[in-house]
């Protein structure tokens, strides 16, 4: 999974959370000023990306910088894909 | 203008101390539910460090606490802010006890424990016969008492981490026979489980909470069987991975409702209750965002909320309790009134406004206590609010607006548009009264357009 795909898993899992679309976003965008999200949606948030991603996330294991914006997000999911294809690959 | 303690500031120091004279040390420590919440597994949650915005809101301290009491806080008021507490509301003001040695990440508790100048400052107001009141126990202020041997003027934490769960709440809801929340207690996976099978042959949503969740925190919304699965997934993998599978969650029927309520009660040290106050609660997506009062509530109506405290705080008392509880309940469309969300035994913002609203909320108008979100673009002093408020601070035929916390203001200055995303930014906590509902709207619009020039407010206020 490339980062495009991961940003546009993000952006899906979001639209889902808020149940509306959430067009014109891109890496800057910051989750809870811009989109909105807030504090009780963040686990539904990581339940969402599981589905539309097809990873394991374990929630205690971010800390809420992940949460800044989209990009940063996608930084700690890219980890986790990374980590995957390495252990795969292995 | 009096600069003499409140009925309900005197009311209180009688009921947990026996004495309306007893000086308090004022401990407000917003974050003491975290600590309760470190005993039990919740919902997976990334870790967040404590926010500033809580650690500032221990100046609401000045608007409780009297003359002859002090308040213990991280950092000192601003000077400003303290002339217009004391000039022009007349608000006796509590003397101010700032630990000579303060960090981020611990609370006001441990910072005053690794404070000796400061601990002999308190020691000395004990052998006076000062009282520790914290907002809730919690070890620290446990420890805190005995090292300033400052008696508690509260029970101890583990009765406080008892009778704060959601858990607890429920269940002696349902034994007091009053109308509860169509729900469930969970205290293993399996439980959980069962809960979330039942709740699917129900029409709705249902919400899952942390049975120590703060406000607008840890909890989540299933509106959907896939959604409810990925729930039971996630904590099945931890359960997997700790070799533990208990967890401390109540599952409720999500309740369309009319309006959110807040009661307040004072159980003193003899079980005697009292009904402090009911006022609406102001939320959105779950977080509180202020108080109406008074609360749009018929006879009937009211009449369940005192059955309500009476019971509650009989049982509080009975299961060793003593002090400020406050409980949240809801008016459902059905206009049926749930008089036990869940169950605050300790302060609440509201209880902190207590003495202002004696003050300042004359009979027959209307209040409304809320905070402004709000980002300044560098730090501000109290000073350079009030030159932008101008009258809208005084009196006048078309109400008035008082300040009741500065310190949050700052919060996150200068980062305005630094795209940092950080949740928590400048709050503005006020109180306005007016006449009527129409006058109360003005007003808090004339707040939003003055503070619009100076400080920028957040999209979402």
């Amino acid at each position: 999974m490339n980062r495009s795909e991961i940003v546009a898993a993000v952006v899906r899992a979001v639209g889902e959370v808020l149940q509306r679309d959430v067009p014109d976003v891109t890496e800057d965008t910051r989750l809870f000023d811009d989109l909105q999200l807030d504090s009780t949606s963040i686990l539904e948030l990581l339940m969402a990306v599981e589905d539309t991603m097809v990873v394991e996330i374990d929630p205690e294991g971010l800390d809420m910088d992940s949460f800044r914006t989209i990009g940063t997000l996608v930084d700690y999911l890219q980890g986790l894909v990374d980590l995957v294809s390495t252990g795969n690959a292995g | 203008m009096t600069r003499e303690s409140t009925d309900y500031l005197r009311r209180l120091k009688t009921a947990l101390t026996g004495d309306p004279a007893t000086p308090l040390a004022f401990l407000c420590n917003f974050e003491v539910e975290t600590q309760w919440a470190r005993h039990h597994i919740g919902l997976p949650a990334p870790a967040a460090a404590p926010t500033e915005v809580v650690q500032r809101m221990e100046e609401l301290g000045l608007l409780l606490a009297g003359p002859g009491d002090v308040i213990l806080v991280k950092n000192a008021p601003d000077q400003g802010y303290l002339r217009y507490l004391g000039e022009d509301l007349g608000i006796g003001l509590p003397a101010v006890l700032v630990p000579e040695t303060t960090t981020g990440d611990r609370s006001t508790a441990e910072d005053l424990l690794n404070s000796p100048q400061a601990l002999d400052r308190l020691s000395a107001l004990g052998r006076r016969g000062a009282r520790l009141i914290p907002m809730g126990t919690s070890e620290f202020e446990e420890k805190l008492a005995v090292s300033a041997q400052v008696p508690l003027a509260v029970p101890d934490a583990a009765t406080f981490e008892r009778v704060n769960s959601k858990i607890y709440s429920r269940r002696i809801t349902e034994e007091l026979g009053l109308p509860p929340v169509p729900g469930w207690c969970c205290e293993t996976l399996g439980e959980l489980r069962h809960a979330l099978a039942q709740a699917a042959g129900l029409p709705g949503p249902v919400v899952v909470k942390d049975a120590y969740g703060v406000s607008g925190k840890g909890l989540v919304v299933l509106d959907t069987a896939a959604k409810a699965d990925r729930l039971v997934r996630i904590l099945e993998r931890r359960a997997a991975r700790t070799g533990d599978d208990r967890v401390a969650l109540v599952v409720e029927h999500w309740i369309p409702k009319r309006a959110d309520l807040n009661y307040q009660i004072t159980v003193d040290r003899r079980g005697g209750v009292r009904l402090d106050f009911v006022k609406q609660a102001l939320t959105e997506r779950g977080v509180h965002q202020g108080h109406l009062m008074p609360a749009d509530l018929n006879d009937d109506q009211h009449a369940l909320l005192r059955r309500a405290a009476e019971e509650v705080g009989g049982r509080l008392a009975a299961d060793g309790f003593f002090g400020v509880a406050g409980i949240d309940a809801i008016v459902a469309d059905d206009e049926r009134v749930h008089p036990v969300l869940e169950i605050n035994a300790r302060f609440n913002m509201s209880t902190y406004q207590g003495g202002m609203t004696e003050r300042f909320h004359a009979p027959g108008h209307v209040a409304l206590a809320r905070h402004y979100p709000v980002r300044s673009a560098a730090p501000l002093v109290f000073d350079d609010l009030r030159r932008v408020l101008g009258p809208l601070l005084f009196p006048a035929s078309g109400g008035r607006l008082i300040v009741t916390c500065f310190g949050t203001v700052n919060i996150g200055a200068g980062n305005a548009g630094t795209g940092d995303g950080t949740p928590h930014q400048g709050r503005l906590y006020t109180l306005l009264t007016a006449p009527d509902h129409d006058r109360l709207t003005a007003l808090d619009r004339a707040v939003q357009a003055a503070l619009a020039g100076v400080i920028q407010p957040r999209e979402d206020s």
